[in-house]
């Protein structure tokens, strides 16, 4: 029986090597459409997806004509008013259910694969980590696309009846488009954490209900703290006017003592939320249009615009709207008060920014848990 | 953009250790459970190393921190000349590693398994697809190679695996219980093929803790049990050493007392053949020769000889004395 000398180099006789970065960190087109493509490739053949895209094909469809029911043209009496409410309808469901689809196409992706055994035969080839999360998140996005796509028709009828012009709420699109990113980014970053799949699906479901809720409650909540007693003038009535006569009452200014809230410093706390991100990313409407618009989108646009201009100093508590007066002639009321205005800066690009900021976070954190080879695995897993 | 040489294209110079596989001193935990304690092993080029030990005993751990995918809490690890802890991607491009569980990408085709792998080590699409056309001949696939990956049985997946591992043809060769779940003709494929790239000059590692499937494939053998090495041995030679013998009769007691009288007392009855009509008896005999002798005088005296053979593999008998010499328990 023979026993084997061991002849190993001792391990000082190199100079000190250290890890590349390039290893972990470089990225290739080759590989990234080689991950991204087996991972379309899984997905696409599975008939759950199929069932899933036709699904969302119905409800989108339901949605739209459930609303242009309700909304007729007598409604409005204006095409335009209408189209624009159809689209921003459709857009605001589009939204809602593409955060509920988006985490399931890739908060599994990484755990998934782990449980499956298939992430460490992908891991023990050339592809860097890098490779094989951008792979991932690029073939997820590509599938939240497809819903998106799906719902395509749906748009271009709200366009056609509303004769709008393309161009501006294209931009709403491309910003649904790069939210709907972000939120795989952030799924994959938690399948990349946690051990097991439905975890991290509850993790990003917790991700996006907290921007989508929790930045509009925490805005309410913050309310009082940025509440103070100020004094404001006051356009209002004094007297009792003789409507049988044509005598509105007459109205003047006064000053009081109120609180005022001055959203225009927490504001930024609703550019967090992903519907605000998307509504915002269209142009105002027109000055005749402004409280006309009847549409989800369009009044949350209104809401955050009017919230960053803060406070109005001038309020009018006289208004009665027009009245006839005694030869039985109508008259128009004139307030001395401004409408609220609401602001003309844009609020999406901060949230934009921040989502990026979260995206590119997101698949860092993915890229470290990926790299190998591992020191620490997730509890109760195994490499293989 | 894709490259047609999987290996090498960092353009660096393998260090002068000659390739294989060393490692010294690997340790390796999992929060309280030490899986490798102290493992030494040396894998040389163009012959196959064994690796046996007991269910738990590391081995796939130990495969784990050779191919890259686990670090190892100590010691020093060489795959193919690179440290795959700090120059994995080299390291990976010269090793092949097949997992004990073999998962696979459910909707792909055992074809498409293999192209994918192919430009995940950075081949050509043409170059994937002829190696792959390839491969699935050589595991005799061929004509499932278009079935969805999950319909294959067992014993086929676990030859998509090996092929899998053969893709960017490695160097080193790390197989983890490669033969469970094949039938006896795959076997015996498997051994001819694992022989085969051995001759070609490649260093293999296969684990195993069916000790008979790898008495025929191995030049080498590292026993691990309870994470550590408690032997590394050549498995040639094993004619030449003292060893157990199963023999059998077509009268068992005239067999025993023949055996008396010739003064080589039977160690025991071999509890596999206790219930038969002829039970084996288990002898302890010094070689080859020895045993051709016993068989001759046996003949002679009359004794109704119907088979005389060694008991259990080469493997299988070195690794049972070293466990009872060590006293180890099976965990
Ligand atoms: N990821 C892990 N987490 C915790 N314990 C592990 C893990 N992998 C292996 N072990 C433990 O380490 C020991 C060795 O396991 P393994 O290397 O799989 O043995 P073998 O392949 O020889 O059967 C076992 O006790 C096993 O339970
Ligand atoms: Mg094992």
């Amino acid at each position: 029986m023979s026993i084997e000398v061991v002849e190993v180099p001792p391990s000082g006789a190199s100079p000190r090597e250290h890890r590349r970065w390039q290893d972990d960190w470089a990225l290739s087109w080759h590989g990234v459409r080689t991950v991204a493509r087996l991972e379309l490739r899984q997905r696409v053949r599975s008939t759950r997806w199929k069932i899933a895209l036709l699904v969302w094909f119905v409800v989108v469809g339901g949605i739209t004509m459930l609303v242009t029911g309700v909304f007729s043209d007598e409604w409005f009496g204006d095409e335009r008013a209408m189209g624009r409410t159809v689209f921003g309808l459709v857009v605001f469901f589009v939204l809602f259910l593409g955060l509920l689809v988006a985490p399931t196409l890739s908060a599994s992706a990484i755990n998934g694969d782990r449980a499956a055994g298939t992430l460490a035969t992908l891991q023990a080839t050339l592809l860097t980590p890098a490779e094989i999360v951008v792979g991932k998140l690029l073939a997820a996005w590509a599938a939240a696309l497809a819903f998106l796509a799906a719902s395509v028709p749906f748009l271009v009828f709200a366009l056609l009846t509303g004769e709008l012009s393309v161009a501006p709420l294209l931009s709403m699109l491309a910003v649904l488009t790069l939210v709907l990113g972000v939120v795989c980014a952030i799924g994959l970053a938690f399948s990349a954490v946690a051990s097991k799949a439905s975890g991290s699906a509850v993790l990003t479901y917790l991700a996006v209900a907290g921007l989508s809720v929790m930045t509009a409650i925490l805005f309410g909540l913050t309310a009082p703290l940025v509440t103070q007693m100020e004094e404001i003038r006051v356009w209002e009535t004094v007297g009792q006017g003789e409507w049988e006569e044509g005598q509105p009452p007459a109205c003047e200014w006064s000053t009081h003592e109120q609180p005022v809230w001055h959203s225009e410093r927490t504001w930024w706390l609703l550019a967090a939320n992903p519907f605000v991100i998307v509504a915002d990313a269209q142009p105002l409407p027109d000055e005749d249009q402004l409280w006309m618009t009847e549409d989800p989108l369009s009044a949350i646009q209104l809401g955050v615009r009017t919230a960053r201009s803060g406070p109005t100093y001038e309020q009018d508590w006289c208004g009665y709207g027009e009245y006839y007066d005694a030869d039985g002639n109508l008259v128009p009321y004139e307030s001395p008060v401004q409408e609220p205005e609401p602001s003309e800066a844009e609020v999406w690009p901060w949230g934009l920014g921040l989502y990026l900021l979260f995206g590119a976070g997101s698949v860092v954190v993915a890229v470290r848990r990926l790299r190998i080879p591992t020191r620490s695995l997730p509890r109760g897993t195994r490499v293989a | 953009m894709a490259r047609t040489t999987p290996a090498n294209h960092y353009g660096l110079a393998m260090t002068s250790d000659g390739g294989g596989i060393s490692a010294r001193g690997v340790r390796r935990a999992f929060g309280a459970v030490q899986a490798v304690a102290d493992v030494d092993l040396v894998a040389r080029p163009g012959r196959v190393t064994a690796l046996v030990g007991p269910n738990g005993s590391g081995k796939t751990t130990l495969l784990l921190i050779l191919a890259g995918l686990l670090t190892p809490d100590a010691g020093h690890v060489r795959v193919a000349g690179y440290d795959p802890a700090i120059r994995g991607r080299e390291a990976r491009a010269r090793t092949g590693w097949m997992p004990d569980v073999f998962g696979t990408w459910d909707s792909l085709t055992a074809r498409e398994v293999l192209t994918t792998v192919a430009a995940a080590h950075r081949m050509s699409r043409s170059d994937g697809a002829a190696r792959a056309a390839e491969l699935l001949d050589l595991v005799h696939l061929g004509d499932l190679a278009d079935q969805p990956a999950h319909v294959l049985s067992r014993g086929q997946k676990q030859r998509l695996g090996l092929a899998r591992a053969l893709v960017h043809d490695p160097q080193v060769l790390l197989l983890d219980e490669p033969a469970s779940g094949l039938d006896p003709r795959s076997r015996v494929d498997l051994r001819v093929l694992v022989r085969r790239l051995a001759a070609q000059g490649k260093t293999i590692l296969v684990s195993s803790h069916v000790l008979t499937e790898l008495d025929e494939m191995a030049d080498d053998a590292v026993f691990l049990s309870g994470g550590r090495t408690i032997e590394s041995r050549s498995v040639a030679g094993a004619a030449a050493e003292r060893r157990r013998w199963r023999l059998t009769a077509l009268d068992p007691t005239g067999l025993s007392a023949w055996l008396e009288q010739a003064g080589m007392p039977v160690v025991e009855i071999d509890p596999a053949t206790e219930d038969d009509a002829q039970p084996g008896v288990i002898v302890e005999l010094d070689d080859d020769t020895a045993a051709a002798a016993l068989l001759r005088d046996a003949v002679t005296a009359g004794v109704p000889v119907v088979s005389l053979a060694p008991a259990g593999g080469v493997l299988e008998q070195a690794y049972l004395s070293l466990e009872l010499a060590k006293g180890e328990e099976r965990r």
